[in-house]
């Protein structure tokens, strides 16, 4: 194959390197005083395979319950709080917060699109979506003197 | 070669083709230990406490182990210490599990002092958990003490645990003196780049292809084991290219510490060449480029990467399109090349030169004279030199790191003509 072959090829995937995601992480599945109080967090931001190139808009959002979330609860108070961010884009979560579930299955719950994190931005993108809720729900436990 | 039964264990309801993929990939593993597979048992159901696999299927196990006269049964799933002692116990045979097969084949390779310590830590740690449920059942006859207290348990897992802690200590040692070894080739003027990705992607056909080297290479998984570093001109600047261990998925945790001192070469680079064997299946890829991204990503820290589509040779040109585009959202900076061939090489180094870590460009004046002449020689060698034009006085185009530019301004400084 000639070299301009490949040149070609780094030329078009040089023009559509940016992906839209909206990641997504929930803190406080647990139970205190006798319910969970749960913070979820979404961080909607562009990024390429290894970079986060700008986080758009940050939203969180509470959820008091009194039994443990299922999948299906999961989803909803994953696309509730998604409903707030402007900016569209894939949403991606950690494997364990779908319970393992595979994603073909949780997909189909979602509204929009949806995937496992995969790539090392995704990944960093989960990584500031769950210190952000971790941090809110303390703020919000000892508002609450819990 | 010795005979082995590949056995695998399947969840009920579980992708059938990632199932094949790794069965697969446990038969290749069982070749690169030197292994030939007689038989591939598989069951789908959820794993047993006693056996991992059914009772029944066990037995089944037992008589073709002993029609075939099996030498070993490799199981692709994590066995706990009871699981293998049960199973032995069945098959009468010596069974392991992918991770001890892994070790095997890593301590086949070990050839340093360095490489063969961290074999050891591996395996210690593996056998740490362990420990005192093998002693349990090895001692099960003989216990000290009044009702056995497990005198022998506790004594055997200190011992591993001491043996851990020596081992570490000297490994730390060592990864101090690669750390000022990086530290000195960094002040010399060097950049690093090491070559990451999964086992058998082709990492040191190009790592040979580049630096003109002659390392060992075969169609199996982890032949390269022990880290080579060849120094490398990438359009004018000086490159230490470091050939490392292939990745696995689910490698686990502590296989991953005990290899810390090797692939710190790759989290301490400044650039990763992520190498990917474009030749396989678009699920294969994705699959293993997940296992590089996850094994790479909590300690990557500000490295630039630049992925190499190994193989493309391969494929027609809208193959291999269609594999980059399917595949962009795992693949940094990609370029398409083929190590064997030669192919793209240049295209390659070019990438890579846009992502060393940023020299200074500057212009300079330097005197015309037999001092000048020696500075414009150690400029040179230190830096890359864009242009250089001689008149009155000697004016050059230089790109160098910040030392060098440094002392070529003070020296210029210093000779320059009163005016």
């Amino acid at each position: 194959m000639p070299v301009d072959c490949y040149a070609y090829i780094r030329y078009l995937l040089y023009l559509q390197k940016m992906f839209n995601i909206i990641a997504v992480d929930i803190s406080g599945r647990h139970r205190v005083d006798g319910y969970y109080l749960m913070v979820c967090a979404a961080v909607a931001a562009s990024v390429t395979a290894d970079h986060i190139e700008k986080v758009h808009q940050v939203h969180i959002r509470s959820f008091r319950s009194e039994s443990a979330p299922d999948v299906p609860s999961v989803v909803r108070i994953m696309e509730e709080t998604v409903s707030e961010i402007r900016f569209g884009g894939t949403i991606v979560t950690e494997p364990g917060d779908m319970y393992n579930k595979p994603q073909w299955l949780v997909d189909s719950m979602f509204s929009g699109n949806f995937k496992y994190e995969e790539s090392l931005s995704e990944r960093l993108c989960m990584q500031l979506a769950h210190h952000i809720s971790l941090s809110a729900r303390k703020l919000l436990l000892r508002e609450l003197d819990i | 070669m010795k005979r082995a039964i590949l056995v695998k264990r399947n969840d009920p309801r579980s992708d059938e083709h990632k199932n094949e993929l790794q069965m697969l990939e446990l038969k290749e593993l069982a070749y690169s230990a030197g292994y030939t597979v007689v038989a591939e048992l598989v069951q789908a159901r959820h794993p047993d406490s006693r056996y991992q696999v059914g009772r029944g299927k066990v037995e089944e196990l037992a008589r073709i182990v002993q029609g075939l006269n099996a030498d070993k049964v490799i199981f692709h799933n994590p066995l706990s210490t009871m699981q293998i002692y049960n199973i032995s116990e069945t098959c009468r045979r010596e069974v392991i599990d992918k991770f001890q097969l892994i070790l095997e084949i890593f301590a086949t390779r070990a050839t340093t002092p360095r490489s063969k310590l961290q074999v050891e830590l591996a395996r210690l740690e593996y056998e740490l958990p362990r420990a005192r449920t093998i002693i349990s059942i090895l001692k099960k006859e003989e216990r000290p003490g009044f009702m056995g207290l497990g005198g022998y348990e506790n004594s055997y897992a200190q011992d591993v645990k001491n043996r851990i802690n020596r081992i570490k200590n000297e490994l730390e040692s060592m990864e101090r003196d690669r750390d000022s070894l990086r530290s000195l080739r960094h002040s010399k003027g060097f950049s690093l780049v090491a070559l990451a990705g999964y086992t058998n992607a082709g990492k040191s056909t190009l790592f040979n292809s580049l630096a003109k080297e002659e390392v060992p290479v075969k169609d199996m998984m982890f032949t390269t084991l022990v880290p080579t570093t060849r120094s490398l001109d990438v359009e004018g600047r000086n490159v230490l290219l470091t050939d490392t261990v292939g990745f696995i998925e689910d490698l686990p945790h502590w296989m991953v510490d005990a290899f810390r001192s090797t692939l710190n070469e790759i989290f301490h680079a400044d650039v990763v060449l992520l190498v990917v064997d474009s030749s396989e299946p678009v699920e294969t890829i994705r699959r293993k480029l997940l296992a590089s991204h996850e094994t790479m990503w909590e300690q990557l820290q500000e490295v630039e990467i630049v992925t190499a589509f190994n193989k493309a040779d391969m494929l027609t040109q809208e193959e291999l399109s269609e594999r980059m585009l399917a595949l962009e959202y795992l693949t940094p900076n990609p370029v398409a090349i083929s190590a064997k061939k030669g192919f793209c090489l240049d295209i390659l180094k070019a990438e890579l030169r846009n992502h060393l870590p940023k020299w200074k460009r500057i212009h300079l004046s330097l005197p015309l004279s037999e001092e000048g002449m020696s500075m414009v020689s150690w400029l040179f060698r230190e830096g890359v030199v864009h242009n250089i034009s001689y008149g009155d006085s000697i004016d050059i185009d230089l790109e160098a790191r910040d030392a060098v530019i440094n002392k070529a301004l003070s020296f210029a400084k210093k000779h320059a003509s009163p005016s």
